[in-house]
């Protein structure tokens, strides 16, 4: 499968039409290469701290109007790779592009309006309600002194409603369980009212309710508002259960990508994340290692 | 029919968004800071080398000959000579109750720009003068008067202009691609120590021990002496600086949300950090200017409102405003008279208060130090 990828420009092609056999979700326009809302162009990414590069990546595309997941072992540069396409990192070499534009290009307000991010760590003072959080979300909108509108106040409660979070919009962020806080945070990046989105194992730490939760809203909001959304995700099951479209990282590298049936293999399981492990199509994926490690 | 009521509704809340922020607790501090500067401004104006009754002090503090007259105001705030008043009221108006209003005014000046600090830094204990802003005001007070004696008359200016070429330096030291927190701190912790070596060898250079307590008194912080004048020199900036301060409250909100998520929700960061350290280094300069450095104001003030009024800034920085006078006045209150007929620099026992009550937050709190 994947020597067969190797190489073949084609292959986004093939992938868009086995998809689009596989459920009837018409991802490819006329034969053409579907259409990337993002990507990444012979990125070369590190820290001030690090010698090497941390991520080497020749090319990487979000397909407008899909989910992507980045899945990988730890260490393998997805959140370094998604904070580089967030304009969080500045590549060594290489640029973004997003709708065709170079991210440099954009000034920060106006990028905070097409891309959201949602970090993996966040902090907020205790005392913050959720509402007030949310409603932080709407600064890319606002100019300096502006005071909140119509449209602010919209979006606010379109996010609250979407994020499900209504229930606790007057509480304060230090009160709340880990997996409310991440709905909330999930709410602020929904008031960005962004095309884009993209967030960082936004379902780790979380109990599988809320894990369930997060992962529908976010494909709520894919579905209803044909929001892009790339999401770095742990559990390669739930990735590929959840994901149109999944992009595996070894070592800083692109090890494969596409449509998560042709990506999740037996081989990519002991190539990338060294578990020999069967993978069963019942049709959602599952995923049983052999032996234990 | 449904339509209007619920843009009726909407726009409730979006009036709610405006004002609601205003609560109990936050008009509660502001009222019981108020009393507090009513009360000290009292005391303060009742007592000193020329006595006189509570009664007759209030009556020269509605005196209808100042409050009423246009052409007295213009005095005040402009400067000019006085028309004839009665001597309590000019005691009053043109001794006592300046130095109110100039505790008043440096009070809320620290206030805020010790608040401001505490978002850019995002360090609960950082003050106005963390970023080498009192090292170098207090360098240049003991240059001009030790070795440019000649320029003592501008010493206001050239100590706020000092404070400020600190920062200047600072912000320098701290920048590579960029800042962070923790080297602006460490920056200013690096400018601070050697202009307080070269402040302290300057001193040996002093025979005089009249410029020695004027030193003192400088980088102490002290109200004595002071009047209308300081009032004008401070007033304009701290107008600015308070108005900033206000207006910025949302940016100072999202910088408390982490760097990375304010540069996310697309705040230019290092922009908007300097801008807002230059509003607090305003503020610092405007109270430098007329008070020297009162030290532990800045950092205990929007500390104290903090635990009463929450982080969010929209309150803190009108909690500042409030409660910072009020400190400053009931302190300088205790510098003018608890010694009398000694005066002690207001700086002194804003130590002496301040101190303590870091002790007392120390023992009671869990995690003190993050916003």
């Amino acid at each position: 499968m994947s020597e067969q990828q190797s190489g073949d420009s084609q292959q986004m092609v093939q992938h868009g039409e086995t998809d689009a056999t596989a459920d009837g979700r018409a991802s490819v326009e006329n034969g053409s290469t579907r259409e990337s809302a993002l990507t990444g162009d012979a990125l070369e990414l590190s820290y001030p701290t690090s010698e090497e590069p941390v991520v080497e990546c020749d090319r990487i595309d979000i397909p407008r109007g899909e989910i992507t997941a980045l899945v990988g072992p730890n260490g393998s540069g997805k959140s370094t790779l998604l904070k580089s396409l967030a304009k969080q990192l500045s590549p060594d070499t290489g640029n973004v592009y997003l709708d065709g534009k170079s991210i440099t290009e954009y000034d920060d307000k106006a990028f905070a309006r097409e891309l959201g991010l949602l970090s993996q760590q966040h902090d907020s003072p205790t005392s913050l309600t959720v509402e007030d959080l949310v409603y932080h979300g709407r600064y890319p909108h606002r100019s300096f002194f502006e005071q909140v509108n119509e449209d602010d106040h919209e979006a606010v409660e379109r996010a609250i409603d979407l994020a499900g979070v209504e229930h606790i919009r007057d509480k304060q962020i230090g009160n709340l369980s880990g997996g409310q806080s991440q709905l909330a945070w999930i709410a602020m990046v929904l008031a960005q009212d962004t095309d884009v989105l993209l967030l960082d194992e936004p379902t780790t730490y979380l109990d599988l309710h809320h894990q369930l939760r997060v992962l529908e809203t976010v494909r709520q909001l894919n579905e209803e508002r044909g929001v892009t959304v790339a999401v770095v995700l742990h559990d390669i099951a739930q990735a590929a259960r959840f994901a149109d479209y999944l992009v595996a990282m070894q070592d800083g590298e692109l090890y494969d990508w596409g449509p998560p049936r042709e990506v999740v293999t037996e081989e990519l399981l002991a190539d990338v994340f060294r578990v020999e492990a069967a993978v069963n199509y019942t049709p959602d994926p599952e995923i049983v290692p052999k032996h234990s490690l | 029919m449904s339509g209007t009521t619920s843009t009726e509704q909407s726009s409730g809340s979006v009036l709610n968004r405006l004002f609601g922020w205003i609560d109990g607790s936050l008009v509660s501090l502001c009222l019981a800071s108020l009393v507090v500067v009513v009360a000290g401004g009292l005391v303060q104006v009742s007592f000193g080398a020329f006595s006189m009754t509570i009664g007759e002090a209030w009556r020269a503090v509605f005196d209808p000959a100042v409050i009423f007259d246009p052409q007295v105001w213009q005095v005040f705030l402009l400067g000019g000579e006085l028309p004839d008043l009665s001597r309590r009221t000019l005691i009053v108006w043109n001794i006592r109750l300046p130095r109110v209003f100039v505790a008043a005014l440096v009070g809320a000046n620290l206030a805020i720009s010790g608040a401001i600090f505490q978002a850019v830094t995002r360090n609960e204990l950082a003050s106005p003068f963390i970023l080498g802003v009192s090292s170098g005001a207090g360098l240049l007070i003991l240059l001009t008067l030790v070795v440019f004696s000649g320029l003592a008359a501008y010493l206001p200016l050239l100590a706020a202009l000092g404070g400020m070429f600190a920062f200047v330096l600072v912000y320098l030291i701290a920048w590579k691609n960029g800042t962070s927190p923790v080297r602006l701190v460490l920056a200013g912790v690096i400018v601070g120590t050697v202009f307080q070596s070269l402040q302290t060898g300057l001193f040996f250079f002093v025979d005089d021990i009249g410029v020695v307590q004027s030193a003192i008194a400088w980088t102490t912080g002290s109200l004595t002496g002071t009047d209308w004048e300081q009032v004008r020199m401070a007033l304009p900036w701290s107008i600015i600086a308070i108005g900033l301060a206000l207006g910025s409250s949302r940016q100072l909100n999202v910088l408390l949300l982490g760097e990375q998520t304010a540069r996310s929700l697309g705040m230019s960061i290092e922009k908007v950090r300097f801008a807002l350290s230059g509003v607090a280094v305003l503020a610092a300069a405007a109270s430098i200017a007329v008070a020297g450095i009162v030290g532990f104001v800045g950092l205990v003030v929007p500390h104290l409102v903090r635990n009463v009024v929450g982080s969010d800034y929209k309150r803190l920085v009108v909690g500042c405003l409030f409660a910072g006078p009020a400190l400053m006045v009931a302190a300088d209150v205790g510098a003018r008279l608890a010694l009398n007929p000694i005066q002690l620099p207001v700086g002194v026992v804003t130590g002496l208060v301040g101190g303590p009550y870091f002790l007392y937050l120390m023992r009671k709190q869990q995690n003190i130090g993050e916003v």
